[in-house]
């Protein structure tokens, strides 16, 4: 800390907050001593002068000071996000020394990316996904591999009514793609699309729902375990259950992204 | 990212589109998807009941241009050949031939998938419940 010291000297004038009392309460386990005024500091500035902190390899949720569950309280993460734009962003900091620019830029960076994640639902999930080690491309790639090894057909991770729907959902919009370029109308087969339209956005929604469902069941866990891991087994229990619930929706999302396309144009 | 100019080449002019008889017991259908990217591809092979040799095949993909011509390249390769040749057919084989960038990886894994899906509907056709693909390690 000696050579940051020399630091905060030299911007000292740019220091906005007065120093405050040492706090005399046990602290957290990641708080760390501030590289520059070498108080203790939270995690992303210091809490005493205001001085931004090199990044620490953290998750999202981390970041955040939440616990890896995904029931989030959206608006709560939305202040929190912009409290911390507000004292991270490198336009604050553009007078501070050039190493503290850097690290402004990359905590910076890193909220953005966290709150980008942390905020949509889908994006929620499938960063949990990954960070508790299931990779989708590896689990399609695993299952050929099976069906190479003993010779059977490999086992669809979408059940086969799913994937005959699919196909022949795509076949109608292909057709009224090519009624339309031709210039003729098909009032018929629009109206068939706008009704699967209205069910497609229904399936989506009851997909949503059920990935609430398994969200409870995770955040049940986490609290069970308040703090320690929770088995593997459990976990892995859980996040199967989510894996599917998101295969599925990335046909129905698809589909009902090319039924809008198809009939807007 | 870039298509290699065998995928633009099949993108464009698609070998072998279309559909057969699914309800004849000549004709397997296999339909798979690839749930990372929502793509959907149907292979129907045409299968000499003397020869064993697939004598005709098509195809139709949903999906991006790396998939479609995946599909596209393998009706070309599966015909002509028996179906123990076909089902040697690997993914990886698929890759070399379009010069497939490793995010594209899974669309040949879904064309093998096809591949496998349909001849294993036709064996099941001719009431063989036996593996299929020993042969082809």
């Amino acid at each position: 800390m000696t050579l940051a010291r020399s630091k905060c000297e030299e911007t000292e004038v740019t220091t906005k907050s007065p120093l405050t009392e040492i706090r005399s309460k046990p602290l957290p386990a990641d708080t760390h001593t501030c590289w520059s005024c070498g108080s203790m500091r939270a995690a992303h500035f210091c809490d005493s002068c205001g001085k931004v902190q090199p990044p620490v390899p953290v998750d999202y949720f981390t970041f955040f000071g939440l616990p890896p569950k995904l029931k989030i309280d959206v608006p709560a993460l939305e202040k929190s996000f912009y409290e911390l734009s507000r004292k991270l962003h490198p336009d604050l900091n553009a007078r501070a020394g050039s190493q503290e620019q850097e690290w402004s830029m990359e905590q910076s960076s890193l909220l953005n990316d966290a709150y980008r994640t942390l905020k949509d639902p889908i994006k929620r999930t499938a960063y949990l996904l990954h960070s508790e080690g299931v990779e989708l491309e590896e689990q399609s790639k695993s299952a050929t591999e099976q069906a190479r090894a003993t010779g059977e057909a490999k086992k669809q991770i979408v059940p086969p009514d799913l994937l005959e729907e699919v196909f022949e959902l795509n076949m109608q919009l292909e057709e009224l793609r090519m009624n339309k370029k031709a210039g003729e109308d098909d009032p018929s087969l629009a109206k068939e699309i706008s009704g699967h339209k209205v069910t497609l956005e229904a399936k989506h929604d009851a997909l949503l729902q059920e990935l609430q469902k398994y969200w409870t069941d995770w955040d049940s866990l986490i609290e069970r375990n308040h703090g320690s891991k929770a088995p593997a087994e459990e976990r892995a229990n859980i996040t199967a259950k989510m894996v599917d619930v998101l295969n599925r929706r990335n046909y129905i999302r698809n589909l009902l992204r090319d039924v809008n396309a198809a009939l807007e144009s | 990212m870039s298509y290699s100019d065998k995928v633009i080449d099949h993108y464009n002019n698609p070998r072998n589109v279309g559909s057969m008889d699914k309800s004849s017991n000549d004709v397997g259908t296999g339909l798979v998807g690839a749930p990372e990217c929502g793509d959907v591809m149907k292979l129907q092979i045409k299968v000499n009941r003397e020869t064993n040799v697939i004598e005709d095949a098509k195809f139709k993909t949903f999906g991006c241009g790396s998939a479609i011509a995946s599909s596209s390249l393998a009706t070309e390769w599966v015909k002509g050949k028996t179906v123990d040749e076909a089902l040697a057919i690997k993914n990886m084989d698929i890759v070399k031939e379009l010069s497939l960038p490793p995010v594209k990886i899974h669309c040949s894994v879904l064309a093998e998938d096809a591949i496998r899906a349909a001849i294993g509907d036709w064996k099941k056709k001719q009431g063989v419940h036996t593996p299929v693909a020993a042969e082809a390690k």
